[in-house]
């Protein structure tokens, strides 16, 4: 109610936007949002608030999301799984249109999208956000049946769950091995994150044990801070393996928990393979996706370079320097959501400015950043030189403590805003 | 740390009492709509994060400058004001400042 009573203020006083809105017709339009993560959820809701005459349909399928910040907590027996989730219940008190069912087809010439139930949603804007799908042909040996023996959980749930379950039932002694993809994929710094919480409820409960990660790059995100934190707080547990040490997972044998490399066969008592993505199934489908398997936009409002009329936000999306995180995500809804209420009224988005902050927890009061702001620039978005980067490396007193209560703080704002 | 915490929890303190600021306005100059990923907009319960909206516009731009130049010590808040200059930061805390009931 603020807010719209703030936007009705706003915009009796600038004399323009009822006037607009009637013009058209048939109040300011219909917006469609597949996806509801915190890039979909987070664009439906500020439109709604931008402009409340919107028709705004969030196509959601679970009742229940379940965020992937935070959910290596989980994997340590830090947080439990509830934490975790979250309802649609006020998303739908702000006023959006809630469709519980899955997108099936996207018709961008006839601007409408196909759902599961058998309704279709017309629209005159349509923005997807399907984050990311495995990419289940990428890595031999690794199918949906495989990661129910070596879970991803890269998909916040019941692969969470499992994964959880299979490090409480290892004996003491066991051999945990991680594998890591090539660049682009969601979350960077998070498979370094969760290898940093394993240990440390390895260190606790299972001190006979030692985590592998194998990789197929020769450097990650936040990584001299991490691997500073490791030889610090876990020595002799974490063992890390780059691309150039062969630490390329070419395949995987789900029924004796073996990745292999070119030079090794790794025999692991708990495997957790991170697995090559893509964005989500539905955007090869709306013709959105390109041969990397994401979605170039053009970087004011977000619009598909394939597909006029469609906006993608969040991981499926090629975002320039932004990293495929939630903070990004939820950073980007909110400039597509004010983006498009400007080209619903016919007029330009001005360039955005954005920002990106990604805490990761190298233990429960250990927390390390990365931070960056972004603009357009020759068609892309761009880092803004000069500004950004990760936290120190040399610090005193509770720097790490503090960020890692900034790491907490900044979980609860953002589900509040995306979903209280 | 007692440097760092001490500003930051008079200010979380001193904004504890409001609520129920918009979330979101059409009028939010480039960058202000990514501050609210971190700097909630209404309050959330246990966070250490101080809000930004209802400080007066002086103030949020003198606390950017400052974390800008490095003046002040911060975790990220230096990292990022570093990407914006004078006139953002002016719309920014200007906006932000009237954003209060």
């Amino acid at each position: 109610m603020t807010t719209r009573r703030r936007f009705l203020k706003l915009t009796a006083a600038a004399g323009l936007a009822p006037v607009v809105a009637s013009a058209q017709g048939q109040g300011a339009g219909r917006v469609v949002v597949v996806g509801g993560g915190f890039a979909g959820t987070t664009a439906a809701r500020t439109l709604k608030a931008l402009e409340p005459k919107l028709t705004v349909t969030l196509v959601e399928p679970n009742r229940i999301f379940t965020a992937c910040p935070f959910s290596n907590g989980v994997l340590a027996a830090l947080r439990e799984i509830g934490q975790q989730q979250f309802g649609y219940d006020g998303v739908a008190r702000a006023g959006v249109t809630l469709a519980q069912t899955s997108a099936t087809a996207v018709d961008a010439a006839a601007k409408s999208v196909a759902l599961a139930d058998g309704n279709k949603l017309s629209y005159d804007r349509l923005v997807m956000a399907p984050g990311i799908d495995i990419r289940w042909d990428a890595l031999p040996g690794y199918d949906e049946a495989a990661a129910e023996k070596m879970p991803h959980a890269w998909k916040a749930g019941p692969q969470t769950v499992l994964l959880r379950q299979q490090l409480q039932a290892m004996e003491d002694g066991g051999l945990v091995v991680m594998s890591a993809p090539a660049n682009p994929f969601r979350c960077p710094p998070g498979p370094y994150e969760r290898a940093s919480l394993i240990a440390y409820w390895l260190k606790i409960w299972k001190p006979k044990s030692k985590l592998l990660i194998l990789d197929a790059k020769d450097a990650f995100s936040k990584q001299r801070l991490f691997q500073n934190a490791w030889a610090q707080l876990y020595p002799g547990i974490i063992e890390w393996v780059s691309l150039s040490q062969g630490g390329k997972v070419t395949s995987v044998d789900p029924s004796t928990l073996t990745l292999v490399t070119d030079f090794a066969r790794h025999k692991a008592a708990v495997a957790n393979v991170i697995p090559p993505q893509k964005a989500g199934a539905i955007a090869q489908q709306a013709g959105i996706a390109d041969r990397t398997g994401w979605c170039p936009v053009e970087p004011v409002a977000f619009e598909s370079t394939l597909q006029p009329g469609i906006h993608v936000l969040g991981d499926a999306a090629i975002m320039g320097g932004m990293p495929k995180s939630a903070f990004a995500a939820n950073a980007q809804a909110k400039v597509c959501a004010a983006a498009i209420v400007e080209l619903l009224a016919g007029r330009k988005p001005v360039d955005p400015l954005l920002i990106n902050t990604c805490y990761s927890l190298v233990a429960p009061d250990y927390g390390i950043s990365i931070a960056g702001v972004y603009r357009p620039d020759k068609g892309v978005l761009a880092d803004v030189p000069g500004a950004g980067g990760v936290s120190p490396l040399e610090v005193v007193g509770g720097f790490r403590a503090q960020e890692a209560l900034f790491a907490d703080s900044w979980f609860k704002t953002i589900t509040a805003e995306t979903f209280g | 740390m007692r440097r760092l915490l001490l500003p930051v929890l008079a200010s979380a303190l001193l904004l504890a009492g409001l609520a129920g600021a918009p979330a979101w306005a059409a009028d939010a100059p480039p960058g202000a709509s990514s501050c609210t990923g971190c700097h909630a907009t209404r309050q959330v319960a246990d966070s250490v994060i101080p809000q930004i909206t209802g400080r007066t516009a002086a103030d949020i731009a003198n606390t950017m400058r400052q974390y800008r130049s490095g003046a002040w010590p911060s975790s990220v808040m230096g990292r990022i004001a570093k990407g914006f200059d004078d006139s953002q930061i002016d719309a920014i805390a200007t906006w932000f400042a009237a954003q209060k009931e």
